[in-house]
């Protein structure tokens, strides 16, 4: 397909113009009127083409200086070109350190946030079982009572036992208060008995 | 997918919310009525099929077509040189995906499907596992091994093919999780006959069973720091192994906790991972974090449907279960994003880290349709690898 196309325009252009465009052109006509010139007849005509000839050449050389000009621009454009492409290659180059420092940067941050919230979960259970201090004090306190209570215990069932000793010798000194009165009945009716038999002996 | 589309029309069954068991001890999925036999089989199945009578389509491309729709991707495992996934259905199909294909800037349609499909068991293949060589597939009873190098070629068999020692011969338990241990060389094997069972990489042998659980595993995890083993199962609990020893070290009763236990949605345990510290698990229980040491529930996120995977990701939890989404948790038990994926829902994600291949550094996640999604930003889902 390109080269059907390269054919084409090849064609139109040869077609348009026999000679080339523009300034090939002005050199083929330059040179026809220079061989004409050379064989002109009077003075005026000769003249008149000498004029024209001089404008078409300097014409020439007019855009002779143009294009060296505009070559060298396009020179001087080039070499900027090649010095902004340098200078952007340069930042491209930077801007991807920064971005790998910074993906660095954002591992090391998504640690850190990790053990934090890590930190607050465990908080978050501890804090539901009470505070160490509280506990001990309460305990103490606890332990303090529990000793009075029982210091209070011994000392009621010290009581008691007193009591229970005291009335453990009253009881028993009422038995043998018992005891030694129902002997005594025992004996004084062994001795009315004695008596009764003694005086029923002596009657007869 | 367009072949059944025009030509056939089914009224899906019921879906079995918290799943349930078809046959024996099995993993709890969401499955719709069973895939139907070669065929004729188009009556069995719990569904209706009508097939229109215009055009009678060959009965191969209605199959596959009921195949597609019947599929579920139970595990997942991406290749030592980070540039291919594995994937395994209930089918026992295992589809190798070229994830630097897919994910280059001239992918096509063709490089979302598999590079190469081959049947590895007879059963679903549940569990896949990666060493640097091997690709390690685990399903009905049996756990083979595949290599890396050889299986983009068609006609790959298996380097090898176990089944670790079961008491009785009569039943076959699937085995559900696998497990490599790199520090012993070892393979722990979990699943349908409530033991976990170690198996040396280099011998074959198996060298121990661990006894303890009631009621079969679903998932593993190693502890890093110290050598040790988290298993969760069915009966609700999750039980750490030391290895060297090989006894029971803690037990803990997940569904005892009334913070994070859902007696409606039963107590068994479906997915665990672990940071050496801390554990995540959920399943029939809410999902929560526990602190190891002190075996406390710090904290539950607070999601109603069941997870099946969760897996820890730099300061995030990752998690994927009933439901099409992949949750994003951070540790304080705030949803920090929930990104919808194409299946309905989810039992697998794996997160491709390896070192050798960072631009293929994607999430992706499969379950209960016949599409892997591939997540490359954890925002937003990019694009489904389909098995077929």
């Amino acid at each position: 397909m390109g080269a059907v196309t390269d054919d084409e325009v090849i064609r139109k252009r040869l077609l348009i113009d026999g000679d080339g465009a523009g300034d090939d052109r002005r050199i083929n006509l330059l040179v026809k009127s220079f061989i004409k010139w050379c064989n002109a007849g009077s003075q005026e005509e000769g003249y008149s083409q000498y004029q024209r000839m001089l404008s078409t050449l300097s014409q020439c050389e007019f855009s002779m200086g143009k294009t060296l000009l505009v070559y060298d621009m396009n020179l001087r454009e080039m070499e900027n070109y090649e010095k902004i492409y340098k200078d952007i290659e340069n930042s491209i180059a930077g801007a991807h350190e920064k971005i790998a420092e910074c993906k660095k940067q954002i591992l090391q941050a998504k640690r850190i946030r990790k053990n934090r919230q890590e930190y607050d979960a465990l908080a978050k259970v501890i804090q539901h079982h009470p505070d160490r201090h509280e506990t001990l004090k309460e305990l103490d306190a606890l332990g303090k009572e529990l000793q009075h209570l029982s210091h209070i215990k011994e000392n009621v069932e010290d009581k008691l036992e007193l009591r229970r000793k005291q009335f453990h010798v009253l009881l028993s000194t009422i038995h043998e208060l018992q005891q030694t009165l129902e002997n005594d009945e025992k004996l004084s009716e062994v001795e009315e008995a004695q008596e009764a038999s003694m005086e029923t002996e002596m009657k007869p | 997918m367009g072949v059944g589309g025009p030509q056939a029309q089914r009224t899906l069954g019921r879906g079995h919310p918290g799943g349930s068991s078809w046959s024996g001890s099995r993993r709890r999925v969401e499955k719709g009525p069973c895939p139907p036999g070669a065929g004729s089989g188009m009556s069995g199945g719990g569904g209706e099929l009508w097939v229109t009578p215009v055009s009678a389509p060959p009965q191969m491309e209605v199959q596959r077509a009921l195949e597609r729709l019947h599929m579920t991707i139970f595990s997942q495992s991406v290749s030592p040189c980070g540039k291919f996934l594995a994937a395994g259905n209930n089918y026992g199909q295992i589809a190798i995906f070229s994830l630097s294909a897919a994910l280059s800037s001239e992918a096509k349609e063709e490089s979302k499907k598999p590079v190469v499909t081959f049947v590895a068991h007879d059963g679903p293949v549940y569990s896949l596992v990666s060493t640097d060589r091997h690709l390690l597939s685990a399903g009905d009873g049996e756990v083979k091994a595949w290599l890396w190098g050889e299986i983009l070629k068609k006609g790959c068999k298996e380097v090898w093919s176990r089944h670790p020692p079961y008491r009785s011969s009569l039943e076959v338990p699937e085995i559900n999780a696998l497990l490599l241990n790199p520090k012993e060389n070892s393979l722990l094997l979990a699943g349908g006959d409530c033991h976990l069972h170690s198996m040396d990489l280099e011998t074959g042998t198996f060298t121990r069973a661990l006894r303890g659980h009631t009621d079969y595993i679903h998932c593993l995890a190693l502890r890093e720091r110290s050598p040790e083993v988290l298993s969760g199962s069915e009966d609700g609990t999750v039980r750490l192994w030391d290895l060297r020893t090989g006894e029971e070290v803690q037990t803990i009763e997940v569904y005892r906790h009334e913070e994070c236990a859902r007696p409606q949605n039963g107590k068994w345990i479906g997915c665990l991972a672990t940071d050496s510290d801390w554990m995540v698990c959920g399943g029939g229980p809410a999902l929560t974090l526990w602190h190891l040491r002190s075996a406390t529930p710090t904290t539950v996120f607070p999601l109603r449907a069941p997870q099946k995977h969760v897996t820890f990701y730099q300061d995030l939890i990752l998690s994927a279960g009933q439901g099409p989404c992949v949750n994003q948790w951070q540790l304080s038990g705030e949803l920090k994003a929930q990104v919808p994926g194409s299946s309905s829902s989810l039992l697998s994600l794996s997160l491709n880290q390896q070192p050798a291949a960072p631009e293929c550094k994607v999430l992706t996640a499969a379950g209960n349709s016949c599409r892997v999604d591939v997540f490359t930003n954890l925002g937003y889902r990019a694009f489904s690898l389909s098995f077929s």
